[in-house]
C-alpha cells in the first residue's frame, strides 16, 4: 500500500482523518511541500496561495476536534481548473484576457466544496478558454504529462490530470465540452467524469460552449471520483439547465443484475493504436468473464459526430466569447482612440491562436448565407446522434469504447494540424453532443503511457458507471498509480 | 461549400485585426476543416432539430430578489472607471 502522503487516495486521507491518525494541517503541508519540489517540472499548477491553503486546514482541524465535521471531504484538498470562478483568486482561463482578473464571486461548485468543508487548493492549467487537447494553447505556461516529460498531458484539463498523476493533489475539478476531462484523464492514467449534461451547476463556469460544457470530477480512483461527484450535484437556481431536486430524485441507482455492454461495430478498427485496442479488447474480456452480456451496437452517424461537435462548439464559442471587448472585465487595449477600435485590439491583443481560429469558424458557420448549411444541418446531426445513442442505451447499460484513440503525443507534434488535434476527441464528442454521462478509467499501457477506456450511459446512470468502473478497477493494478518522478 | 470564406470579413464580424500571414494560416486551416465537414452536407439527416439544447429548459424561475455584486466589486475588476461607472472611449462626437 501507498504510504507517503502524496500518494494516498481521498478515501483513504478521509479514513485517517476520521481515525485521527492524520492532520488536514499535514495533508497540505506534505502537498506544498511535493508542489515546491515538482511543479516546475510539471506546470500542472498555475497559482497556489499556501498561507490560505494552510488557514482552510487549520479551521478544518479546528471544527474535527470541536466534533463539526461537515462531510468526508472535510479538510481535503482539491484543486480547481482555472475556468471555475474561486472569489479572491485569478480567473485567467490561461488566457491573455483574463490575466488580471480576481474573481468576485464562487462558482456553484466551490460554494458546494466549501459547504463539505473541501480545501480549496491552487488553480489549473489548461487550454486557453478550455479549446485543446494538449494544453499546450495555455498562455500562462506548458504542462508535461507526469508518464513522459516529452508529451503532452492531454487537454483541456491537462493540469487537472497531471496534477493527479503525479501526486501533487488527491482531487481535482475539470470542465469537458468535447472530451476536455475524459482525454487528459486517459492520457494520465487516472478517472475522470464529465456527468449528464444538467446534473452539475455551470454557474462561476466560463462559458465556451454552453450546451456541451459540464464540470466535472477528476481523481485517481473510481471511489473518489464518485466521493467528489455527490458533493458537486446539487441543484442551482442559477443555471437554468441546471437538474431541480425533483429531477434528482429519478436517479437511478446501481443493481446488481447482470451487465449489458455495448461495443459500437468497427469501434477497435481504423486509427485506433494497436496497443490501445488490445488493453480495451482485454476490459470487453474482463467484463465478459464477469458474466456481462457483450452486445454489438450500431451508431452509423458517429463519424459526423466530429465535424456536428466543431460546428457546433465553435458557433457557440464565437457568441460567448463576443463578451470579451475590453469594457467590462479583462484585457483594454492602451492603443485604441474610438469603442470599435478598443474592442478590436483588445480582442486580437487578448486571445490566442487557436482562439482566433474557433471565433472565426464559428462566425463563418453562423454567417448569413452559411448558417443553413452548416450550424442547421449539425443541430439535425446532433438530433440524429442522440436519438441513436439513447435507442442503444434502451438495449445496453452501457457503451464502450476507447477514450482516445492513440496515446499522449510528443509536445509540438500537433500544433500545426488543427484537424489531426480535433480527431483525439473522436470517442468523448457524442457524450456531449447527446448530453449523456461519461467516465475514462485507466485499462492498461501503450509502451510507458497510459490507456484508458470509456464507458457512456443514459442520462443520469453515473452510478451504474461507476459501478462497473469500480468492478474493473478492483481486479486490476491500474488504480491510485504515480510515475516515479 | 468551403467556397465563400472572406477571411477579412470573417475578421470584421469577429472584431478581430488579422496580420498578412495571420490570413493565410486562417484561411488555409478553416479551408481544410471545412472541407472535412462536407460530410454533413452529404448526410441523411432529420429535417428538424429537436436539440438546441440536450435537456428541455426552465424558462423561468421565479422572480426572487437577490444580492448582486454592487458597484464596487464590478468597477474594481473593470479596466477603467469613474465615480463608481465605467469608463470608456468616447462613443458619440460632439455636436458640431
Amino acid at each position: 500500500m501507498a504510504e507517503e502522503i502524496y500518494q494516498l487516495s481521498a478515501t483513504e486521507i478521509s479514513s485517517r482523518l476520521a481515525a485521527g491518525k492524520l492532520t488536514s494541517r499535514a495533508v497540505v503541508e506534505a502537498l506544498i511541500a511535493r508542489y515546491h519540489q515538482l511543479n516546475k517540472k510539471i506546470g500542472a499548477f498555475t497559482s497556489l496561495d499556501e498561507k490560505d491553503v494552510l488557514a482552510q486546514a487549520d479551521a478544518s482541524d479546528a471544527r474535527r476536534k470541536t466534533g463539526k465535521v461537515l462531510s468526508p471531504l472535510d479538510g481535503i484538498p482539491v484543486a480547481i481548473k482555472e475556468n471555475i470562478a474561486v472569489k479572491g483568486q485569478p480567473l485567467t482561463c490561461s488566457s491573455k484576457m483574463l490575466a488580471n482578473l480576481v474573481s468576485p464571486y464562487d462558482a456553484h461548485v466551490v460554494e458546494a466544496l466549501k459547504s463539505a468543508g473541501a480545501i480549496i487548493y491552487g488553480r489549473l492549467n489548461m487550454d486557453e478558454f478550455a479549446m485543446g487537447s494538449s494544453t499546450e494553447n495555455s498562455a500562462i505556461q506548458k504542462t508535461f504529462n507526469p508518464w513522459d516529460l516529452a508529451r503532452i498531458p492531454g487537454g483541456s484539463s491537462g493540469g487537472s490530470a497531471a496534477s493527479l498523476a503525479s501526486g501533487l493533489v488527491p482531487l481535482a475539478l475539470g470542465s469537458d465540452t468535447g472530451g476536455s476531462i475524459r482525454q487528459p484523464a486517459s492520457h494520465c492514467g487516472i478517472v475522470g467524469m464529465k456527468p449528464t449534461y444538467g446534473l452539475v451547476s455551470r454557474f462561476g463556469l466560463v462559458a465556451f460552449a454552453s450546451s456541451l460544457d459540464q464540470i466535472g470530477p477528476m481523481a485517481r480512483t473510481v471511489a473518489d471520483c464518485e466521493l467528489l461527484l455527490k458533493v458537486l450535484a446539487t441543484p442551482d437556481a442559477r443555471d437554468m439547465t441546471c437538474f431541480d431536486s425533483t429531477q434528482r430524485s429519478q436517479l437511478p441507482v446501481a443493481t446488481e443484475k447482470s451487465l449489458r455492454i455495448g461495443i459500437p461495430k468497427g469501434v477497435l478498427g481504423k486509427g485506433v493504436g494497436a496497443e490501445v485496442a488490445a488493453a480495451t479488447q482485454a476490459a470487453i474480456d474482463f467484463y465478459k468473464s464477469k458474466g456481462a452480456t457483450i452486445i454489438e451496437v450500431d451508431l452509423p452517424s458517429s463519424e459526423l459526430a466530429v465535424p456536428t461537435y466543431y460546428v457546433v462548439a465553435t458557433a457557440e464559442a464565437s457568441s460567448n466569447l463576443a463578451r470579451y471587448d475590453g469594457v467590462r472585465y479583462g484585457h483594454r487595449s492602451s492603443n485604441a482612440k474610438t469603442p470599435i477600435e478598443m474592442m478590436t485590439n483588445s480582442r486580437s491583443e487578448g486571445f490566442g491562436p487557436e482562439v482566433k481560429r474557433r471565433i472565426l469558424l464559428g462566425t463563418f458557420v453562423l454567417s448569413a448565407g452559411y448558417a443553413d448549411a452548416y450550424y442547421v444541418r449539425a443541430l439535425r446531426a446532433r438530433s440524429k446522434i442522440r436519438a441513436e445513442h439513447l435507442a442503444a442505451l434502451e438495449k445496453v447499460d452501457m457503451i464502450l469504447s476507447p477514450t482516445v484513440p492513440t496515446p499522449a503525443f510528443k509536445v509540438g507534434e500537433k500544433v500545426s494540424d488543427p484537424l489531426q488535434l480535433y480527431l483525439e476527441d473522436i470517442f468523448t464528442i457524442p457524450a456531449n453532443l447527446a448530453g449523456l454521462p461519461a467516465l475514462s478509467v485507466p485499462c492498461g499501457k501503450s509502451g510507458h503511457l497510459p490507456v484508458g477506456f470509456h464507458l457512456v450511459g443514459a442520462p443520469l446512470s453515473e452510478s451504474k458507471l461507476f459501478a462497473a468502473a469500480q468492478l474493473f478497477e478492483s481486479a486490476h493494478s491500474f488504480a491510485n498509480q504515480q510515475p516515479t518522478l | 461549400m468551403a467556397k465563400g470564406l472572406d477571411i477579412d470579413h470573417l475578421a470584421k464580424l469577429a472584431r478581430l485585426n488579422l496580420t498578412a500571414d495571420e490570413k493565410v494560416l486562417y484561411s488555409n486551416q478553416l479551408t481544410q476543416v471545412l472541407t472535412y465537414f462536407e460530410t454533413l452536407a452529404k448526410a441523411d439527416l432529420p429535417a428538424v432539430s429537436d436539440v438546441a439544447m440536450v435537456v428541455s429548459e426552465k424558462a423561468l424561475r421565479s422572480d426572487e430578489p437577490g444580492m448582486s455584486l454592487g458597484s464596487d466589486a464590478v468597477t474594481k475588476i473593470a479596466p477603467a472607471s469613474h465615480d463608481g461607472q465605467i469608463s470608456v472611449p468616447r462613443v458619440v462626437d460632439d455636436e458640431s
